[in-house]
């Protein structure tokens, strides 16, 4: 039996989809074809903007586009027949590749057998079997970069481990995920625990470390518990242990809580965390590598790096070198959030561009706005407009746009999104988050906010925006740790790409996307008005009063500018000024 | 005692050689749970109960479509395998009664990642 997956992939022929769908099964019918092959409507055929789209299973010929006067072709030749309808054809090219969540949502991630099906522990192995000097060989072949921000080749953080004396030295997997929005790691922990574990004990085997430390977020119960079961069942199994495959290397794991500070996140911090201090960064060097857990060498890999590992030995570095562009090997996990129609996970290629990723992967902005920019790596990243949406992706390519790779991360915002707010937001993610321990942050980063604060209320003066630009780069040069030296970067590649918008609400106090309360009012037209009474209806401070003979109006003094009306009035009577 | 290379081997061929033909898988991270992927894999575990059918029923992570959780990915002999998504009670028993049963694929539910 044949099945037709059919889908109106414009959003906007809804008739002329049901006239299809009708159309093609009174022509099964008519046919006798009934038995032989069902049409169904779908949520989500992962095509976009083609018009009607039909999905032939099991071929999985895609047809594109289609009227209703293509139903008898497709059904004699494919239906019929087997056969692909050239003409009709759509080549579709699946843009994601998975390596990282290559298990994810296959295997049961309590279950270890489910790993070791999957050819897991394999790569351990085929590691123990090489040494610690080819492992380090091969992760340098690979080109495997750090997936937790910086992007630091990962063979030479191993190394220079390896290189430093010690009797007891530590590997730690950084699972303190901390940028709104980006959650991939809790994914690989809750959907692959075992492929972490496996990538921290090669890691310990190039490096020489025999510890393995999860630092983990609190608010990441389900993670955590399964990485506990997870170590378990390979104590339980002799994989981690003693002598682990008979090789004479011994491992164990533990895992620590994360309490909750996203300074944590950054790895000097983090060491004083898991040592029971306060959470604070401290001046490096010297670096965790030489000085790091308890005094001892440290190294300390994210998630999704160690997510990786085991596939570069299971596939062989130089293979996983050539997905992606040169300098940035592999693929990556992006959180893609915000404006977008199918927020979630994606893993593509490194080299991809932004517009691919947005728009045919992530299915294009939600409501069919028009887009306007995506943030890119939480709040140490940037704000990257669409004139740039054709930049491949890339370590070095979005630090040259003034944003950066970060975590993964991927905000869509749409026309409706208002930059100075976007900025006020992260800043005031890091002014919270700031440790407080050193000036450049703790001070720069409040006044920064007050500035941007005062902007929005329409109260910005010429001279704000020399002012913010000064103290950025005060904060960039001079703060202590990571979370300091890139606050300012939301602000700065705003204020780069968007210098009009700020302008607009400086010197004319207009908020051209409406999202500042305070520099928009709303007004009802009461020609357009049809008294339906929707709006007041959704005000959220009873300020809309009226009834169907005088109609709607709106009190200035009890509106708090949310636009509520604004979006729901279906005649466009609102005015927003 | 560590485990052998061997070991490991024997236990993969082992896995796969018991390897079930149909069985159902339900995204069962915190975003499908918190979507409601509990209540759904409770339904189709009772159905398949019920009904004595010998289906595997397995929680597993997430493929990443978190706006359609909670998913569900279903395998039954006959039928094309597909993902379920925005998958309720209702939607869990009528996966039971269309697709598993009748060998029909549920309409307006499918996504293709």
């Amino acid at each position: 039996m044949k099945r037709i997956l059919l889908q109106d992939t414009s959003g906007t022929l809804k008739k002329e989809m049901r006239d299809f769908y009708v159309a093609i099964n009174s022509h099964l019918r008519d046919n006798g074809l009934a038995e032989k092959a069902q049409a169904v409507l779908v949520a989500d055929i992962g095509i976009y903007n083609k018009g009607i789209v039909a999905k032939v299973l099991p071929e999985g010929f895609v047809y594109a586009g289609l009227k209703n006067s293509d139903i008898p072709l497709i059904v004699e030749k494919t239906v019929v027949g087997g056969e692909k309808v050239v003409a009709l054809a759509l080549d579709k090219k699946n843009r994601q590749m998975r390596v990282v969540l290559r298990n994810c949502g296959i295997i049961d991630p309590e279950s270890i057998e489910d790993y070791i099906a999957q050819d897991g522990y394999e790569g351990l192995t085929a590691a123990l079997a090489m040494g610690p000097e080819k492992v380090i060989e091969e992760m340098k072949k690979s080109g495997l970069r750090g997936r937790g921000g910086a992007g630091f080749p990962t063979w030479m953080k191993w190394n220079i481990t390896r290189g430093v004396k010690g009797d007891v030295k530590y590997i730690i997997c950084n699972g303190d995920e901390g940028d709104p929005g980006a959650y991939m790691d809790r994914s690989v922990l809750e959907g692959d625990p075992h492929s972490v574990i496996e990538g921290m004990m090669i890691g310990g085997l190039a490096t020489g470390a025999s510890q393995g430390i999860f630092y983990i977020r609190a608010e990441y119960p389900l993670a955590v518990e399964r990485i506990q079961k997870a170590i378990d069942v390979c104590r339980q199994k002799g994989i981690v242990g003693k002598n682990i495959f008979g090789f004479g290397f011994d491992f164990d794991i533990e895992i620590r809580l994360g309490a909750g500070a996203f300074v944590c996140g950054e790895e000097t911090a983090l060491i004083a965390s898991i040592e029971g201090l306060r959470g604070y960064p401290r001046p490096r060097p010297p670096f965790p590598s030489v000085k790091g857990l308890w005094g001892k060498p440290t190294v300390i890999n994210n998630v999704e790096t160690l997510a990786n590992v085991p596939y570069i030995f299971l596939k062989g570095g130089e293979a996983f070198g050539r997905i992606g562009i040169e300098g940035s090997t592999g693929t990556k996990v992006f959180a893609l959030t915000g404006k977008v129609k199918n927020s979630g996970l994606v893993e593509v290629p490194m080299g991809i561009t932004l517009r691919e990723i947005v728009f045919e992967v992530g299915g294009g902005v939600f409501n069919n706005k028009a887009i306007k920019a995506i943030q890119t790596g939480g709040p140490s990243g940037g704000v990257i407009p669409e004139d740039h949406f054709d930049t491949p992706v890339g370590y070095e390519t979005l630090q040259k746009l003034g944003s950066i790779m970060g975590s993964g991360g991927m905000i869509v915002l749409d026309e409706n999104d208002c930059v100075v707010d976007i900025s006020k937001f992260y800043l005031g993610f890091c002014v919270d988050e700031s440790c407080g321990k050193c000036a450049p942050c703790r001070i720069g980063g409040t006044q920064m906010l007050s500035i941007l604060k005062k902007i929005s209320e329409g109260k910005g003066e010429a001279e704000d925006l020399v002012k913010l630009n000064q103290i950025a780069q005060a904060m960039q040069k001079a703060s202590l740790c990571g979370l300091g030296q890139t606050a300012a970067n939301p602000v700065l590649s705003t204020m780069k790409y968007f210098e009009a918008e700020y302008k607009a609400h400086i010197m004319d106090k207009r908020c051209p996307s409406g999202k500042c309360a305070s520099l928009v009012s709303y007004s009802i037209n009461k020609e357009r008005c049809t008294a339906c009474g929707l709006c007041a209806r959704n005000c959220p401070v009873t300020a809309i009063s009226g009834d169907r003979q005088s109609k709607y109006t709106i009190d200035m003094e009890k509106c708090i500018g949310c636009g509520n009306c604004y979006d729901v009035c279906k005649f466009g009577a609102v005015i927003r000024q | 005692m560590a485990i052998t290379r061997d070991e490991l081997n024997t236990l993969k061929a082992a896995v796969w050689a018991k390897s079930p033909k149909n069985w159902i898988r339900v995204g069962y991270s915190t975003c499908g749970v918190a979507a409601g992927a509990r209540e759904v894999f409770e339904v189709l575990v009772e159905e398949i109960k019920a009904r004595n059918m010998d289906i595997v029923v397995k929680k597993c992570g997430c493929v990443g479509l978190c706006s359609a959780e909670p998913l569900v990915e279903v395998n039954i002999e006959g039928v094309p395998r597909v993902f379920y998504g925005k998958v309720n009670k209702d939607v869990a028993h009528r996966i039971m009664d269309e697709h598993v049963c009748q060998k029909k694929l549920v309409e307006n539910h499918i996504y293709e990642l």
